[in-house]
């Protein structure tokens, strides 16, 4: 048998390190590219315009028809179920208070709202 | 045989082009004004220009008459040519920047009502205005909507007060 020669071990050892740190840069230099991409998608998904919409239109109206609309529609939509307690019930004395629920799958919004 | 001498050298050289290569292709990529990761930045700035308009026009001049003064919004939907006054003023607000030069935003809206005692049927688009381009599918258009309160039939119901939902396509031609 042929005797093993095994001078260059280090060389290979370092090899193997290069390799793995070559392909870590890699993995960090793949996400960088898309780091852009995904923060501006979030802050468009992020409904705050919606909720700030559907709460107006809730703490100015107090019907129930519109309040059927306010469900019907948000559901139908905009992909979110939108709830709020009606009429609204006498709290503190002598404010009337609703509770309002958002959620748009992703986003969740709860609010104890009390008129002034 | 062939000698095998130069292994080393030849995979040093590849190596050596590849990290060339991946240098001048980062330094290239990020010199460019417009990268890959800007291209949603656009249409947040679209999302952001139409919910604008729409919450201008939603809002009544005197806004201490909150509950009960109308907002422009609310008297375009509730006049019979809705088409031409929603166009007109959508557009005063989203395609021109002061006295410069006007942009190319197009858009399509419609509006949803509820049609009375049908809860769980999803409430059908009734078309509201256009600009003078229709959507053919290749643009990439944002969606922006809101709500209002007006006093209208939908469809063949009887006039109340009722919240519809406004919605507008938008995109740059």
């Amino acid at each position: 048998m042929a005797r093993l020669n095994d001078d260059a071990q280090w060389i290979v050892l370092m090899g193997f390190l290069v390799s793995f740190s070559f392909f870590f840069l890699a993995l960090v230099i793949n996400q960088a590219t898309v780091v852009g991409q995904t923060t501006a998608e979030s802050v468009i998904e992020f409904p705050k315009n919606d909720i700030r919409d559907v709460r107006s239109i809730i703490i100015r109206t107090e019907s129930d028809t519109i309040q059927k609309d306010v469900y019907a529609i948000s559901l139908g939509r905009k992909n979110a179920v939108v709830y709020y307690t009606f009429p609204f019930t006498p709290c503190y004395g002598k404010y009337s208070c609703t509770q309002i629920h958002f959620k748009s799958g992703v986003t969740e919004y709860d609010e104890n709202w009390t008129s002034p | 045989m062939r000698s095998d001498g130069g292994q080393l050298y030849t995979i040093e050289g590849f190596a050596a082009a590849l990290i060339m290569i991946s240098t001048a292709y980062l330094v290239v990529n990020a010199t460019s004004v417009y990268t890959a990761g800007d291209t949603h930045i656009n249409d947040m700035q679209l999302e952001t220009l139409g919910t604008d308009a729409l919450t201008v026009m939603g809002t009544p001049m005197n806004t201490t008459e909150y509950d009960t003064a109308n907002s422009t919004l609310r008297m375009i939907l509730e006049a019979p040519d809705r088409d031409v006054m929603f166009r007109t003023k959508f557009l005063e607000l989203v395609n021109s920047s002061g006295t410069g030069p006007k942009q190319d935003i197009q858009f399509v809206a419609n509006y949803t009502c509820r049609i009375d005692n049908s809860d769980s049927t999803i409430p059908p688009l009734q078309p509201l205005s256009s600009s003078s381009r229709s959507l053919t599918g290749g643009e990439h258009p944002v969606r922006v909507t809101k709500w209002v309160i007006v006093n209208t039939p939908c469809g063949n119901e009887t006039t109340r007060d009722r919240a519809v939902l406004v919605e507008v396509l938008l995109w740059r031609d």
